[in-house]
Order: C-alpha cells, then structure tokens, then sequence
C-alpha cells in the first residue's frame, strides 16, 4: 500500500501526507478522535490523524459535521507555519493566502487564455493559489478534463509560489454553476472525469429543477465524499457559484448539499466575478455587474423576490442582505463560507484574441491566444486577484493547508484592494485569552462577557486601480444560533442586524476596534463587514437590521472601483448550557 | 374569459412564440392580454415548464397549437392542469408575466414614469430595492422589451437603476445564456 510519499513534488511544500491507515476503532488514533481534546493539545501525530478523519467524513467533529450546537467545537489550532510562498508576513499565527477558485481557460467553449496566462496573472496580482474552473461538458468531459491536467502542472512548476488547483465548474444538476476541485495527486484527473461524466447537469441533461435532478446533485457531492474516504484523491471541495443570478439555486437546495456532506459542501461565491461587467459604454459593456441581467424562469424558485436576480454593491443578494439568506443558514450554527471569485473567461479591455482555426468541439480547446491589438471593452471579466480576493487562513503554505482553511471558514473576502489584512478574534472579555478566529466558536460560560477585536491592516498602497482604497466603515452583523431550519426554503432569519458600526476613514496604518458583545446567555454569531462608503443604502429588510448597507448597483453603469466591500466569514459564540 | 394553454414550453421565448401563434389564429387583437406563468415540476417527473393564457372575448376553439388547453371548466391534453394555473393565475391577477397588453406597441424608446402608466395598461411602476413608486417624470429606457406582471393585483412594471439617472425593466431584454458547454 502507498503511503502516499510525495507521489508528486508539487506536494513537496507539505509536512508529508498522513500515513492513517487505522480505522476509527484502533487505539493509536483515540486522543485524535476524543473531541474533548481540543486540536491544540493534540500532538502533531494526533493532529494529523485528526485532520484526516475529518476529511475523510470520518469523524463528527463539532462544526464540520453537526453545527456549533450540536457538539463541541474545534479549538484554535496551534500552528507553526512555514516561510514558503510568497514571504507573506505570518498574521494571527496564520498565512493568509489570497485565492481564486473560479478561473476558465482555453478549454472552456467561452474561454480563451491558456492556464499559464491566468496563473501568471494571478501570480503577479498576489495569489496564493488558484482554482482551474472550466465548465462541465460533453466536450470537456470527454477531452479538456484530461488535456488540461499537464497545463497545470506545468504551470505548478513554472509558478512555485502560487498553488495552482485542478477543479471544474460542475453544472449542478437542477441548479447553478459550482466549483468542484480536488487536492493534487494521482487520482485527481479520473476521478475529476468520473465525477463529471456521472453527475454534470449538462453532461446527463439534467438541468431542469426536477427532485430527480436534486437527488443527482447529492449523490454528486457523496461521490466526491467516497472518492475522498477511500482516499482516491487527498481531498475535495464544492462551493456553489453566482448563487442567485437566475434563483435556480433554491434555499432547500443549498441546505441539502450542505447537510448531505459538510466536509465538501463548505460555501458559496458571496461575490460572483465579472465585475467590470456594469462598467458603461463604450469603456466597458455596460450591462448587469457580475453579469447579473437574469429574470426568474422555469427552474427559479418562485419565492425569490426580484430583487434577488441584482448585485448590491457587487455581492450576491443571499450574501449583501443582513438578515437574508446566507444569515439564515448561519442562524442554524452550521458552517457555509462566502468566497469572492474573478470568473475570469476575457479579462476587461484586453487586446488578445482566441487563436485562429480552433475547434473547440474537436480539440476539447483553443488554439493558443494572439494579439489582436483591440482592446475588448466589450468584456467584463478582471484577472484573477485584480479585484476579487478570497482570503484565507493557512497553516502552511501547501494545497491541502488551503483546502483545511477554506474548509475552517478562515476565509475573509475583499473588493479593490480595500484593506490588506483583517484580524478578529472572539474571546471572553478581559480574560487575557486569544479567542478564535473567523470559523471557528467561542465556547465560553453562559452569561459571560465576551469580546471581538477587529485589527485592520489598511489599504496602504494603490491598488491595481491606481489608487489606494480608504476604509470608511465596518459593521458588526450579529444573529442568534437557532437551530436547524424547520423551513428549508427559508431565505430570512429575524435576530441578525448589524449592531455596530465603526468609522475610520482612513487608507493607510492599522486600526483597531472591540466590540463588547455584553453577556452571552444564548448561541450567537458574529461576522464583520466593511465598505469604502461610496455608496449605500438601507438594507432589503430595513433600516433597523441595516441601516447603511450595499446599494443595488446600476445597470449599465457600475464602476466597480467606486464601490468597495470586505465581507468576513462568522464566528460563533456559544455558551455552555 | 381566460383561455390557458400548455405545451410544456421550456423557455419564456418559446413560451412567448406560442401565445403570439394562439392570439393571431384565434384572431385576437395585438393587445389582447397574454401571459406566461410558471409551471412547477410535477409527480410524474415533468420538468417545470412554462404555461401560457389570454383574454378571450367569449368561448373559443383553441387551434391546435394550443396542445393542452383550459377554458372555464373544460380541459383538453396531457398538460391541461398546467393551462389551467395559467388560466386561472391571470384571472385572479396574482401571478404571471404579461407579454401582450394595451398600449405596449407605443412603449418604445425612453418614456417618463408617467407616461408609461398613462399610454398603457400599466397601473403601476415599482423601483427594485426602493420602498417608493418612481415620481411620474422619472424616465424609463424602455429597451422596447417591456414586461409587467401581475402583482396585488395590478399590471406592475418593476424597474431597476440605470444609466443617466433614469431607470430600465428589471427583465432585461435578452439575458446572457448559460455559459456552460452544451456541445
């Protein structure tokens, strides 16, 4: 039996794989599967065998599997991380990796680049790692899936210092674009093939918003479960995409892939990409931001307002509405993390052109790129990491180290370069302790007094804009932790308000901010939002839960420069009964 | 009376090229109400789908186009149930889109709120994420593709921001497909 040795050098910046072949019931593994013993006092040993189970679906551990209420939490995870990647300066006992898990190539039907051209785009914009995302397909299926994989390695070798994912923007049957996408390792192009030739809505014509097609989707995403459990590939993750551009992703929907497996259906795009797409004629399309200029059809959920198809201040609406949809999941204490993604096809103003004499449906791609010498203002797409980045806190500088964090909810989102580094903590209020970060609950006694400190690197340097954002406000969004939803297709939860606000004004330096929570007597969470203060207006569901929220943004006439929003993933706060 | 009719239209396009077909051989005038309605999965596995129904002055034959089709109490076809909510949807005025509809010939260009309401069978304009009707000088580019639906009962234009101040239908005329690979 393999014990996986480095089977390819891209892994070579990990500490080595886990070497678990014990099953729940052997005795080595005990203290990794007794969740009394929290991450940090495990040893590395343990740690790892942890890690593993938990990917694996193995272990219930608290948030992953059942909800903050219904087990204990994870710890804080003690972390040694490494200098590898990008020199980036350690924050918070984490490296925070910026990243993009939505980019098409030549060998999407709409795409163009080649993968070294998004991966050196992304490189030079400051990522981290990338997600390789083509869409699902006859085509792709039966050629582009295979055909890629040696792009990317290549580019893995070219670009050390970005983590270059192989992944593919799965049609989910009955519902919207996903990315699904798997850690490095031999098994990660045919089980790709086999999960895409088995489960894609369009592959299988199973688009249509039938219980059949949603039955599909899960055994999608237990598929992806199994090939991971029986360690076909180390690793996988699932996070929906552009959720509410044609309301075809239901909330019952979101919540039975979250529910059929918690350890791969971790999140959704809070923001979608194509965000130059609401820049006006002629110096851009001019139409819906995010390519967001849907109406409700057939397949949509019929209890989406109209106003659900916009983009508020470029973020999805399940995401921009304090108190909406994405609240109404975390009001039930189970995990689901926002990201924010370029979507990258054809990048805003670029000159290239796809090659001459392609054909896609015979080759699976497109000839090479040429320069054309036109700008294409007709194109509303930025390079990976020129405007949208998902954040995320990595122990180390390595694929599956990224997958873990994006898979903890490490995870903060930023537009524009608006700030560079976000740190919070949770902790009982003067008690001298860390806390925990974004993902993670605080278990504290009932009725203590408990505390978040925000710290705010700010923008500091110009953007790729040329200039350099100011942070004018951040808000502190609070909810209850209610429970699972007796109604799957709610989209509203009543507590979750924004319950402080504060002003900075500033684009360079530090700040810092607590806000005192006051005593805990009941299961909260917290999550931290911010914005340049261009625009604004109250929230959909009314000044009192926001009362300066995101602006439903103009079509044709979005300048999504002028518009700048962080989003922070939650914390949860939960006293002992 | 309320004609309803339902061949299992899978997109509001095609939906909207059976209701012009059903109008012009049933005679109508172009400015016969006609709506589409969503019509959700069923038991048996049909896929949702799009329904559709119009205005008639009096009992009618539906021409054949109309596969399945319901008119007061009579049923015809497999998907009559379908050309029944449609039916009965736009007779209720709680739900549906109208495509065809007094006055929507002369909605072209840009018009004021006003004047939209005024040249139309619209009762009533709405701005998406605002709590306020527009005021009546407001303009609207009407994009010539303008869609009202049935909401408290009333023919309501939503709107959204667009450029220059002015607004637009929030049904933008001809939505970016899915860009998957459907080859």
């Amino acid at each position: 039996m393999s014990h996986g040795h480095h089977h390819h050098h891209e892994h070579g910046h990990e500490h080595g794989h886990d070497h678990v072949h014990e099953d729940l019931g052997d005795n080595e593994a005990a203290p990794a599967r007794d969740l009394s013993i929290p991450d940090g006092e495990l040893p590395p040993g343990q740690l790892s065998r942890r890690r593993m189970f938990r990917r694996a679906g193995l272990l219930g551990a608290g948030l992953t599997a059942a909800g903050v209420l219904g087990g204990q939490g994870q710890a804080a995870a003690a972390t040694t991380p490494g200098n590898e990647g990008r020199g980036r300066e350690p924050r918070d006992g984490y490296q925070w990796l910026a990243g993009d898990h939505h980019i098409h190539t030549q060998y999407s039907s709409d795409g163009i680049y080649r993968v070294i051209d998004q991966v050196r785009h992304g490189n030079a914009y400051g990522l981290g790692w990338m997600v390789i995302t083509d869409h699902g397909g006859a085509t792709h299926a039966k050629i582009g899936v295979d055909k890629v994989n040696p792009d990317i390695v290549a580019a893995r070798e070219s670009v050390k210092d970005t983590l270059v994912f192989q992944g593919l923007e799965w049609n989910i049957p009955a519902a919207e674009h996903g990315t699904v996408f798997v850690a490095p390792g031999r098994g990660e192009v045919e089980t790709l093939k086999e999960f895409e030739n088995s489960f894609d809505g369009s592959v299988k014509g199973a688009s249509s918003n039938t219980p059949q097609n949603e039955a599909l989707a899960i055994a999608g995403l237990n598929f992806l479960a199994d090939a991971v459990r029986k360690r076909r590939i180390p690793d996988a993750l699932f996070l929906a995409n552009h959720p509410s551009r044609k309301g075809i992703d239901s909330p019952h929907e979101i919540r039975g892939w979250r529910d059929a497996q918690p350890s791969i259906a971790v999140g959704m795009e809070g923001a979608p990409g194509h965000q130059a797409a609401g820049i006006p004629k002629p110096n851009g399309p001019g139409g819906g931001r995010g390519i967001y200029d849907s109406n409700p059809g057939p397949d949509s959920f019929p209890g989406y307002p109209a106003e659900s198809y916009k983009t508020f201040g470029g973020f999805d609406w399940m995401t921009a509405t304090v108190g909406g949809l994405w609240d109404s999941l975390l009001a039930e204490g189970k995990p689901w993390w926002i990201t924010a993604n370029s979507d990258a096809h054809w990048v805003h103003a670029d000159t290239s052109d796809r090659g001459p004499n392609s054909d896609f449906n015979a080759n699976g791609r497109y000839e090479d790129p040429i320069y054309k010498g036109v700008a294409n203002f007709g194109s509303g797409d930025f390079w990976p990491g020129y405007y949208s980045r998902t954040h995320v806190g990595a122990e180390d500088f390595s694929y599956r180290a990224v997958m873990d964090g994006l898979r903890a909810g490490r995870v903060w989102v930023d537009h524009g370069g608006l700030i560079s580094a976000l740190v919070v903590r949770a902790r009982a209020a003067g008690a001298g302790q860390r806390g925990v970060t974004l993902g993670d609950t605080l278990h504290v006694r009932r009725g203590a007094r408990v505390e978040l400190a925000i710290e705010i690197t700010l923008a500091g340097r110009p953007n790729w804009a040329q200039f350099v954002p100011a942070l004018a406000r951040v808000d502190v969004i609070q909810g209850d932790v209610t429970g699972p939803a007796a109604d799957k297709d709610a989209f509203t939860t009543p507590s979750t308000k924004v319950v402080k606000s504060f002003e900075v004004g500033r684009n360079s330096g530090t700040v810092t901010f607590t806000y005192q929570l006051g005593a805990v007597d009941r299961p909260v969470y917290v999550r931290l939002r911010g914005t340049d203060g261009k625009r604004g207006a109250p929230g959909l569901l009314g000044a009192a839960v926001d009362p300066n929220g995101p602006q439903i943004d103009v079509y044709g006439d979005a300048d999504p420069w002028n518009d700048l929003w962080f989003y922070s993933n939650p914390i949860w706060v939960l006293p002992r009964r | 009376m309320i004609l309803g009719f339902d061949t299992g239209a899978r997109t509001l396009p095609e939906a909207e090229h059976l209701l012009h077909t059903v109008a012009r051989e049933l005679g109508l005038p172009g400015d016969a109400v006609g709506c589409t309605h969503f019509v959700p999965a069923g038991p048996a596995g049909e896929e949702p789908h799009v329904a559709c129904s119009l205005a008639v002055p009096g009992p009618v034959t539906p021409p054949p186009a109309a596969t399945s089709w319901a008119l007061g109490d009579a049923r015809t076809g497999p998907l009559a149930a379908g050309a029944a909510l449609a039916a009965a949807e736009h007779a209720d005025r709680r739900g549906g889109r109208i495509v065809t509809f007094p006055g929507r010939d002369l909605l072209t260009g840009t018009l004021s709120a006003g004047e939209l309401r005024s040249g139309s069978a619209i009762d009533r304009v709405l701005v998406l994420a605002s709590p306020d009707p527009p005021a009546d000088d407001v303009l609207i580019v009407t994009n010539e593709h303008v869609r009202p639906v049935w909401r408290d009962g009333l023919m309501t234009l939503l709107t959204m921001p667009a450029a220059g101040g002015r607004l637009a239908p929030a049904e933008v005329p001809n939505p970016t497909p899915c860009c998957a690979d459907h080859t």
